[in-house]
């Protein structure tokens, strides 16, 4: 893992904190379905995997990555909505990592 | 250069087709110790042996350098830079630093005076001298492979507080 990420994930991103996005984004039909298709592969190549399941229950292993849960409650969501546009979807929303 | 994540590259292959509409502002607040983190990763044969931020309030940032420069060899300076006004293409290309305080007496002279050779060394895009350090925002993305990004970006600014540096980035497409 490149030390900078590491240093994110080891400070549980303190050094973001305050950080904010505001306004909208649009992503294209093209882009989402890409992004569908990328996810379905990831699942197939874990799930084809053969290696041993024992590595599994080595949570605190140093190249892991943080548990989602626990970065969604850095989060303060003021606004996320979603509405689709023509060939697009749009997100607003304003969203902050809590300082 | 590293090959991008697909989605990225799809982006920056027709950002209006696949982002049109989008319009966002980013604040990212950097923390000391992370911009030391960033900095601590630079490339080991860079000639920088300290490379050290730390911003202050007022919007202004304290540089520690130690560099080997020729002629007067190994250099330790604390160099107070004050971030300037924001980028936004295509009227305000270059982002600026100017230089308030940290030179000693020759150090000005000298530079004036090796202006040039320091111009060949920088790589295309940076500028340094005695009075400041500029950034040309658009040369440093072309040159990085990344020249479809510029016409997204609509503002570009550093600012510094106590222990922070805050990146606004107004993207639009």
């Amino acid at each position: 893992m490149h030390p900078v990420q590491k240093h994110l994930f080891d400070t549980n991103f303190k050094d973001l904190a305050g950080s904010k996005i505001e306004g909208t984004i649009a992503i294209s039909d093209e882009l989402i379905n890409m992004g569908i298709m990328d996810f379905i592969n990831s699942l197939k190549s874990g799930a084809g995997s053969d290696a041993p399941k024992e590595p599994a229950a080595a949570p605190a292993s140093a190249q892991s990555i943080p548990d989602p849960k626990a970065l969604l409650s850095l989060l303060d969501v003021e606004t996320l909505k979603f509405r689709s546009g023509e060939g697009k979807a749009m997100i607003d929303l304003k969203v902050s990592l809590k300082s | 250069m590293p090959a991008l994540p697909q989605p990225l590259a799809t982006i920056l292959e027709n950002p209006e087709v696949h982002i049109g509409g989008t319009d966002a502002t980013i604040d990212l607040n950097l923390g000391r110790a992370f911009l030391n983190e960033i900095l601590a990763a630079r490339p080991p044969d860079t000639p920088v042996e300290e490379l050290l931020l730390d911003p202050e309030a007022g919007n202004l940032v304290n540089l520690h350098l130690q560099v080997q420069a020729p002629v007067v060899g190994n250099v330790r300076r604390k160099i107070t830079l004050r971030p300037g006004p924001a980028v936004s293409f295509p009227d305000q290309p270059w982002l600026q630093f100017d230089i308030t305080d940290g030179f000693k007496l020759f150090d000005k002279p000298i530079i004036k005076l090796m202006q040039r050779q320091i111009a060949d060394k920088l790589p295309r895009g940076v500028e340094l001298t005695s009075d400041h350090l500029r950034l040309h925002v658009p040369a440093l993305l072309t040159s990085a492979g990344h020249q479809k990004l510029v016409p997204l970006i609509k503002e570009l600014r550093l600012t510094s507080q106590p222990n922070q540096l805050v990146v606004r980035l107004r993207i639009s497409a």
